[in-house]
């Protein structure tokens, strides 16, 4: 069908036509697409109308209906919007109910997510609207719901917003999931015109992310990408002098009086920081250099209260703000009109993440997006250099999605089973049907089943497990109430930190911080939240009580995020720039102002070409250091620092301690490590890997770390819920002793082994380790023997986070500890 | 390893036990028989043959040292009557001759009738022998002239070396004012203890009990 022919398609271009506007060559295209059947994926920059694209393709095909709907029905939702963030849903909804008004089209707009009031849920619940802003989350929950089933009989699409954002991680795997029992439910009803979109940035692998969402390669499918550029500016913040800015750390604060000009001569200024932590400390810097800015600066991030991020969002919009200091929590589009300038602090590790940031600025079409790049240690002006030459080249990384996460798989089931029920050979055809589940064998499906049904083993005269059981309709349900509101409470796959939320005295709350923190806190300390200086009161119901605190400075909670590694994509143009940098043949003044860094490198050690791998050999009186440098990313460097210490320890007995990061890794030992040319091409020899890789990831805790959110995901272990859950002491555990478990006396646990999986295919990339391992072979190894550390080593040092390697006999192990130290914590 | 305190010898078993020859005594602490079953009625997985292998490994013991008297130091059944409780029960008849003592925990709240029908003595707050006072929390400073033996917070010991190496293990801790033994149930965390100076603590390995 022709749409311009069709009434609802003149009355949406006659309406643009009032507001003087014209719809985009990609958006006509999207509608076009949807109103013939297709499922898809639309790409474009921001900036551009993404959103107007789908949500307007269904108003048209609404138009063009003649019947209209039961107002009244508990039926009517037409469309399902998946957004990854809570503050994105917000923003689309106020558009969309705009729209509607001017169309004269009766339709109801709702949000649900963690911030909606339990009086509306209900209503929700009574009347669904016709179109339902949702997280993954959430929609679990509704799913989770009694008599949820009968709510998609009339929906005609599904919209993943940001979709390359929840790609790339469980969510993902539960938006899948979700749209594989909605369409279920449609085929059972013989309903089937339901269409599933997604709306993505440029990312590497942009077919695979329309396969995942849409895996029916039989099914109308198709990329409408538009065919419009975003300018971009990116410039770095260059010091004065390289000796200003540290070796090592992550916090940048001092070129912090540099930024001052920028926000001043800006309308308003985002400024990406990558942690929460370190974002109220800069918040608290930038006033104490400009007290002036008091007033008109804000922080804005994820453990910050609802209502006062709400306020920042809406400061933002009117441009009453001249800057916020944001982490992620701003990152996905929200379109606030007086952003002009965009400063990313800290390396934003991947080009893509950088290029979405970029975009927060110069949000309408055909406006230049600007970012500054504020270095934190002098290093990553390098990684400036190649981020800015990744951007121009458009060398965007993929998001790989995850596959056979049984954690996912099985809080699903138990979410199927508190709402209304399910039929497990019906779920089973439509979770193989599924991008994430399409290699699930008969025989692990059995397993999952069992796990949930009789508790993982069916042994013994008789089975106390309670939690899945068979209805007398022959479903699978939930019987517990108790347990079924436990399970809603953890519904979701991102695992953080027992949480606490924090009050004032006199009433009014200012956000969360983690439980561990406040342990340490006694009556009368001060920390810093939202930008505040408080003052601890007391615990009180689980809720953290404080006061304003008249001190100036305190210390800032930290939340434990992970720390992003450097992408594939990033770590090749870096060793690339490393060789420009010493050799002078470049053009970025990033290069120009590290080069005494690099001659002093040179002057220590050596300064690795393309084609070389550097080991620097350093004695001190902590040890015997061994740093090598393949510029890899943390998470490859994690696995082969492992390897090779594994191949070390075979050729003699030897303990090492592990830190990794970007650039290389540092093994650190008691004792002289073995290392000359030949040990070390047989240490970095892609022979044997995957044997040698798979035990040296046994030997240490890297699987062990991957199982704590396994653990939490399929609820193992409760984490709590910030001021509501109370926590069932009897029922408490940790994640670590179910590995322990779990490896004693249930190897074949498939949780178990996904945890090996995931450090296996999703850390470590076997193909890019082998091809790593090639290089290496092929090219030169260079070993050095500094007298102290170098300006690669040193950061790699201070890193705290570390694994440990041993091939000594326990007993001796300990006996040598002991006599080397007196002491014991 | 055999250590000496006030006086008497002492047995620590790799096995997380304490054996006091003089008294033909064993004592555990901490066994949270039924953790694994009471886990399960609330529908998480843990596995079920846990407390099997928790009385296999006690079984060990019993045959290794052939005690009189076998004492658990509190937190013997982790909640109410479950499956793992019966199977005790069955275990048991095993050792008809054993005398069995239980110094209450926090844990232990089954009515004095179903301890009955288990053969099991009840002892409450502690069990003095000797020079020693078996209690499953100890008191902080004990004003008392019998040395405390306790339990309880599933002690463990964190070794630091050199060139930024750690090991934890669980342990015995024997300190100035009380001694607090290792949880003997594998399905248990560890809770860091400092020792103060003078303070003796035994780490245990998989294969051996050292001192540290």
């Amino acid at each position: 069908m022709d749409q311009t022919k069709t009434k609802g398609y003149k009355k949406i271009k006659s309406w643009l036509k009032l507001n003087k506007r014209k719809p985009f060559q990609f958006q006509e295209d999207a509608w076009q697409y949807y109103l013939n059947g297709y499922s898809g994926l639309v790409n474009a920059p921001t900036g551009f109308g993404k959103t107007f694209s789908l949500f307007l393709a269904v108003v048209i095909e609404a138009l063009n209906a003649s019947e209209i709907n039961n107002k009244k029905a508990k039926d009517r939702l037409q469309l399902i919007w998946i957004t990854p963030l809570r503050s994105l849903a917000k923003d689309v909804a106020r558009a969309m109910r705009e729209t509607l008004l001017e169309l004269d089209l009766d339709w109801h707009v709702g949000v649900r997510n963690g911030d909606t009031s339990q009086a509306e849920k209900v209503q929700q619940k009574k009347s669904m609207p016709e179109i339902l802003l949702i997280t993954p989350e959430s929609l679990h929950l509704l799913l989770a719901q009694k008599g949820s089933s009968t709510l998609f009989k009339n929906l005609k699409c599904i919209v993943a917003d940001e979709w390359h954002e929840l790609l790339g991680s469980k969510r993902g795997v539960l938006v899948e999931l979700a749209v594989s029992r909605i369409k279920g439910l449609q085929k059972l009803e013989k309903n089937q015109f339901l269409r599933v979109w997604g709306i993505s940035a440029t990312i590497g692998n942009i077919e695979e992310a329309l396969d995942v969402l849409e895996p029916n390669l039989e099914a109308k499918r198709i990329i409408v990408k538009a065919d419009l550029e975003k300018k971009i500016i990116i410039k770095s913040i260059i010091p004065d002098d390289i000796e200003t800015l540290p070796w090592a750390g992550h916090l940048g604060l001092k070129l912090a009086y540099k930024l001052l000009p920028i926000i001043e001569k800006s309308k308003t200024t985002l400024i990406f920081i990558n942690t929460r932590g370190q974002s109220e400390m800069w918040y608290q810097h930038l006033l104490n250099l400009e007290p002036e800015l008091a007033g008109r600066i804000a922080i804005h991030h994820g453990s910050i209260d609802f209502e006062l991020r709400n306020w920042i969002e809406d400061a933002l919009h009117t441009g009453q703000l001249k800057a916020v200091i944001a982490t992620s929590s701003l990152d996905l589009g929200v379109d606030f009109k007086p952003v002009d300038t965009v400063v990313q602090v800290g390396s934003p590790k991947g080009v893509a993440r950088f290029l979405q940031r970029a975009g927060r600025s110069g949000h309408s079409p055909h406006e230049v997006s600007k970012i500054y790049f504020l270095p934190t240690h002098a290093l990553e002006l390098v990684e400036a250099a190649a981020i800015k030459e990744a951007a121009k080249n458009n060398n965007i990384e993929s998001r790989e999605p995850f596959i056979m996460v049984f954690d996912t798989l099985v809080q699903y089931l138990v979410t199927l089973a508190i709402g209304d029920g399910f039929d497990d050979k019906i779920i089973f055809e439509e979770i193989k049907n599924t991008h994430a589940f399409k290699l699930i064998l008969p025989e692990e499906w059995s397993w999952v089943m069992q796990f949930i049904t009789s508790g993982g083993d069916s042994l013994g005269a008789y089975n106390e497990f309670k939690k899945v059981t068979k209805d007398e309709d022959g479903l699978w349900k939930v019987k517990s109430r108790q347990l079924a509101m436990r399970h809603r409470l953890h519904i979701g796959t991102i695992v953080s930190d027992a949480m606490l939320k924090v009050k004032f005295l006199s009433g009014g709350y200012i956000g969360m911080v983690e439980e561990y923190f406040v342990t340490r806190l006694k009556a009368g300390d001060n920390f810093r939240l939202a930008g505040r200086v408080l003052e601890f009161v007391q615990v009180k119901d689980m809720t953290v009580i404080v006061r304003n605190s008249k001190q100036k400075n305190a210390i800032s909670p930290s939340w434990n995020g992970g720390r992003l590694p450097l992408s594939s994509n990033l770590g090749a143009v870096l060793r690339r720039k490393y060789n420009e940098a010493l050799d002078k043949t470049h053009q970025d003044e990033e290069l120009d102002s590290v080069y005494p860094l690099f001659l002093l490198q040179e002057k220590r050690s050596h300064v690795p070409r393309n084609d070389e791998l550097l080991i620097e050999l350093i004695n001190n009186k902590e040890g015997f250091h061994l740093f090598a440098y393949p510029f890899e990313g943390r998470l490859v460097h994690e696995v082969l620092a492992a390897l090779v210490a594994y191949r070390l320890s075979k050729l003699l007995p030897i303990s090492f301690s592990i830190a990794m990061n970007d650039y290389g890794f540092e093994l650190l030992s008691e004792t002289e490590i073995p290392m000359d040319e030949s040990i070390a091409y047989e240490v970095f020899s892609p022979k044997n890997l995957t044997d040698d890789i798979t035990l040296s990831i046994n030997s240490t805790e890297m699987a062990r770390r991957k199982f704590r959110d396994i653990a939490c995901i399929s609820g193992l272990v409760f984490q709590g819920y910030p001021g509501k859950y109370v926590a069932n002491k009897h029922l408490q555990s940790s994640a670590g002793l179910f590995f322990n478990v779990f490896s004693d006396y249930d190897k074949h646990n498939l949780l178990l082994r996904q945890a090996y999986d995931e450090v296996f295919y999703q850390q470590l990339e076997e193909p890019r380790l082998a091809a790593a391992l090639d290089r290496i072979q092929n090219g030169a190894i260079i070993i050095t023997n500094p007298e102290s550390f170098t300006p690669l080593s040193f950061p790699i040092k201070v890193d705290s986070l570390r694994e440990n390697m041993s091939s000594e006999e326990l007993e001796q192990r300990i006996a040598r500890m002991k006599a080397e130290s007196e002491k014991i914590i | 390893m055999t250590i000496t305190s006030h006086g008497e010898e002492l047995i620590l078993d790799k096995e997380r036990a304490l054996y006091l020859p003089k008294h033909q005594l064993l004592a555990i602490s901490d066994l949270h028989l039924g953790k694994s079953a009471h886990f399960r009625q609330a529908g998480v997985q843990v596995p079920s043959t846990i407390a099997q292998s928790d009385l296999h490994r006690l079984s060990l013991l019993i045959e290794k040292y052939k005690p009189e008297t076998l004492l658990i130091n509190g937190d013997m059944f982790h909640h109410g009557l479950n499956a793992d409780i019966d199977d005790f029960a069955v275990w048991q008849k095993q050792y008809q001759n054993l005398h069995l003592l239980l110094v209450k925990g926090n844990h232990d709240r089954l009515t004095s009738a179903d301890y009955a029908a288990m053969h099991i003595e009840i002892h409450e707050p502690s069990f003095c022998l000797g020079p020693f006072c078996f209690i499953h929390d100890a008191p902080q400073n004990t004003k008392e002239e019998l040395y405390p033996i306790s339990g309880h917070i599933h002690p463990g010991v964190t070794i630091v070396g050199k060139a930024k190496q750690r090991l934890k293990f669980p342990c015995f801790y024997f300190g100035n004012e009380y001694a607090v033994l290792p949880a003997f149930s594998l399905f248990t965390g560890l809770y860091n203890i400092y020792p103060k100076t003078k303070e003796r603590i035994f780490a245990v390995t998989p294969g051996n009990v050292l001192e540290v």
